[in-house]
């Protein structure tokens, strides 16, 4: 439950900087508490290839700003989207969540064997991408909303049964490849307008 | 097969650092796209194998598919070298046959599905040129949030399915394929999900439409219904009609919107834009009427389509280019003004070209399915027929005193060898319709398992 504490708060710390390179800083803490998350079907080489990835994708966008200052303003954005994030992140959790009639146990701390923290992390990070990528004005919050909804999807498909490392390096290299594609969007987007 | 994909990706590698070098650099995606093409025609039928326990499998129609559209790729890159040197599209080209690969022999859905976003994704490179003069900026930037959008979406959709037991509520599923078809349309551009499409025919370098039109596009329709088969989905979509109610609408909207959205367009690159966009329509009804033939049409209309568009925006390229600030003319490029006008033909299906099969069992199929939609088909074709004419009018409404082939007319050559190979096809529909009719087996098979 502190893993999700933390990646909700980062979540917002992410969505609410005016700056890109704080952007990256925080998408990088998001992405550590969310890969922590441990739902019992962790391995230790997942988390490395997962860790790497973000580490990556976070210095592509550090690096795409150039300075200290560049980045987009989210204004009432945040706000939309903060609300549109918990409210679709609630209503996802009712209608996808399995009917197992299992009760759900949490801790602050421990594994959380039943899979809900690892869900509503999911939820709440695909629910802000969304939620930011669709009001981003540019590539600079628009990247940042597709690489925490990518981060979402990593954690639903972690708990896929099946060829989990081989799935966990595709969705790796997918997170290294939005990162490339939305940092070579902001430096264009960024000379377009300073033209 | 891994060994192949991983080969093309270094020379993609390779093509990158030395990408300024057009000559050497198209020399080597070339050879490695030949390469490729015969180790795929080579291959044992129905090789498989596991890479990290992921299982792949060359079928049937990943063959043909494979062959088609990485020949279509090579087609494109000989046309880039020889008429309009861009230097990024060619490592973007080997990515992209790595990924058609990778899509047509993975056997798991949530691979199939990432390894379609990363290729669908590469092209962002190839969308942006002279940022400071157009609006290419915006048009990749919006291509990227509808790829990520619908990507993100259509995975986790995956993921929660394959993650659920089969013993859920009906609405869990309704809602996992609904999402699933969404983040499809949005990816294919299907309407109302078409506007990143649009900025794209009008603000993008002809050659990266092509690769998107030509190449990416089918790859996704594939991807879409080797997703449905693999995925375990399909009993629920026949449980549940609203589903396929879904999908028909949604292949109605776009195969009519596509149609009159072409017949409105004064610009060649839109016409061959919308007419692709319609031609998906009428595959997404084929494949929603869950019926062998509507299967075998929707796939063979993809197929074909890609080549058509391939045809028409390369010609559309080298006649912008000709006519520089003037309209695109036959008289600057003879040779590419009549590619046009033959990829025209494969657009619309019309016989004998390969192109005819495909629009007849999806015609014939919709009409036994209702007859308002059969007739909203035949109308939907009439609308492209009606928009490629005017689009061959414009081009052919002013005559020199003496034809002459233009320089360099490359685009009227790769004109030429697409539509011989549509009419050899059509000349011998068996070979080309065969490892499609098997997809279709499978299909049905996976939509009553018992």
């Amino acid at each position: 439950m502190l893993l999700l504490a933390i990646v909700a708060v980062a979540t917002l710390a992410a969505n609410s900087a005016r700056q890109l390179r704080y952007m990256a800083v925080a998408f990088f803490g998001v992405a550590i508490a969310a890969h922590l998350i441990d739902d019992g079907s962790l391995s230790a080489s997942q988390i490395v290839v997962s860790m790497c990835a973000a580490l990556v994708a976070s210095a592509i966008l550090f690096v795409s700003a150039r300075d200290r200052r560049y980045g987009e303003d989210p204004g009432w954005r945040l706000w939309l989207a903060t609300i549109v994030a918990a409210a679709t992140t609630a209503a996802a959790f009712a209608f996808l969540r399995p009917a197992t009639g299992d009760d759900i146990n949490t801790n602050l701390l421990g594994p959380d064997p039943s899979g809900v923290t690892t869900e509503v992390a999911a939820f709440w990070l695909l629910s802000s991408g969304i939620a930011i990528l669709l009001t981003a004005r540019g590539a600079v919050r628009g990247s940042l909303g597709a690489l925490l909804m990518l981060t979402g999807t990593q954690l639903l498909v972690r708990m896929v049964p099946g060829p989990e490392l081989a799935l966990t390096l595709l969705l790796s290299w997918l997170q290294v490849v939005v990162a490339l594609a939305g940092a070579f969007l902001i430096v264009n987007q960024r000379a377009a307008r300073e033209a | 097969m891994i060994e192949i994909i991983g080969l093309l990706g270094i020379a993609a590698l390779f093509a990158f650092t030395v990408r300024k070098r057009v000559a050497l650099v198209a020399t080597v995606t070339l050879a490695a796209l030949a390469a490729t093409i015969a180790i795929v025609v080579f291959m044992p039928a129905e090789a498989s194998g596991e890479v990290l326990d992921l299982p792949w499998r060359m079928s049937e129609l990943g063959r043909l598919a494979a062959v088609v559209l990485l020949g279509t790729l090579a087609l494109m890159v000989l046309a880039v070298w020889v008429d309009q040197p861009a230097y990024n599209f060619f490592p973007t080209a080997l990515v992209i046959a790595a990924v058609v690969l990778s899509v047509l022999v993975l056997t798991t859905p949530i691979a199939i599905y990432a390894a379609l976003l990363l290729g669908l994704l590469v092209p962002v490179g190839s969308f942006t040129f002279q940022v400071h003069r157009n609006r290419s900026a915006e048009a990749a930037y919006r291509h990227f949030s509808f790829v990520a959008l619908g990507g993100c979406l259509g995975l986790s959709a995956l993921a929660l399915s394959a993650s659920l037991g089969r013993d859920q509520p009906p609405t869990t599923f309704v809602l996992l394929v609904v999402i699933l078809v969404v983040a499809f349309a949005l990816k294919l551009a299907a309407i109302p999900f078409h506007t990143h499409a649009a900025l794209l025919a009008s603000e993008v370098p002809a050659s990266a439409l092509a690769l998107y039109f030509g190449v990416l596009v089918p790859t996704t329709f594939i991807a879409f219904a080797e997703i449905l088969v693999l995925s375990g989905l399909l009993p629920a979509i026949v449980e549940i009609g609203k589903v396929q109610d879904l999908l028909l609408s949604l292949g109605l909207v776009s195969a009519l919107g596509g149609a009159f959205l072409a017949t409105g367009s004064s610009e060649l690159r839109r016409v061959a834009v919308y007419s692709v966009i319609a031609n998906l329509g009428q595959s997404l009804i084929g494949i929603a009427t869950l019926s062998g033939p509507g299967i075998i049409g929707a796939m063979s209309i993809a197929l074909v389509t890609g080549l058509a568009a391939t045809q028409q925006l390369l010609a559309v390229g080298t006649l912008e280019r000709r006519a520089g600030a003037d309209r695109p003319s036959a008289t600057t490029a003879p040779l590419a003004a009549l590619a046009f006008v033959v990829g025209g033909f494969a657009m619309i299906g019309a016989p004998p070209l390969v192109a005819f099969p495909g629009h007849f069992f999806v015609e014939l199929i919709a009409y036994s399915y209702s007859g308002l939609l059969g007739t909203a088909l035949v109308i939907a074709t009439l609308g492209v027929l009606l928009a490629q004419l005017r689009a061959a009018m414009a081009i052919f409404r002013s005559a020199p005193d003496r034809w002459r082939v233009e320089q360099r007319p490359i685009a009227g050559i790769v004109g030429g060898l697409v539509f011989l190979a549509l009419l050899i096809g059509g000349v011998q529909p068996d070979g080309f319709l065969r490892p499609i009719a098997a997809f279709a087996d499978e299909f049905l098979r996976a939509l009553h398992p018992l």
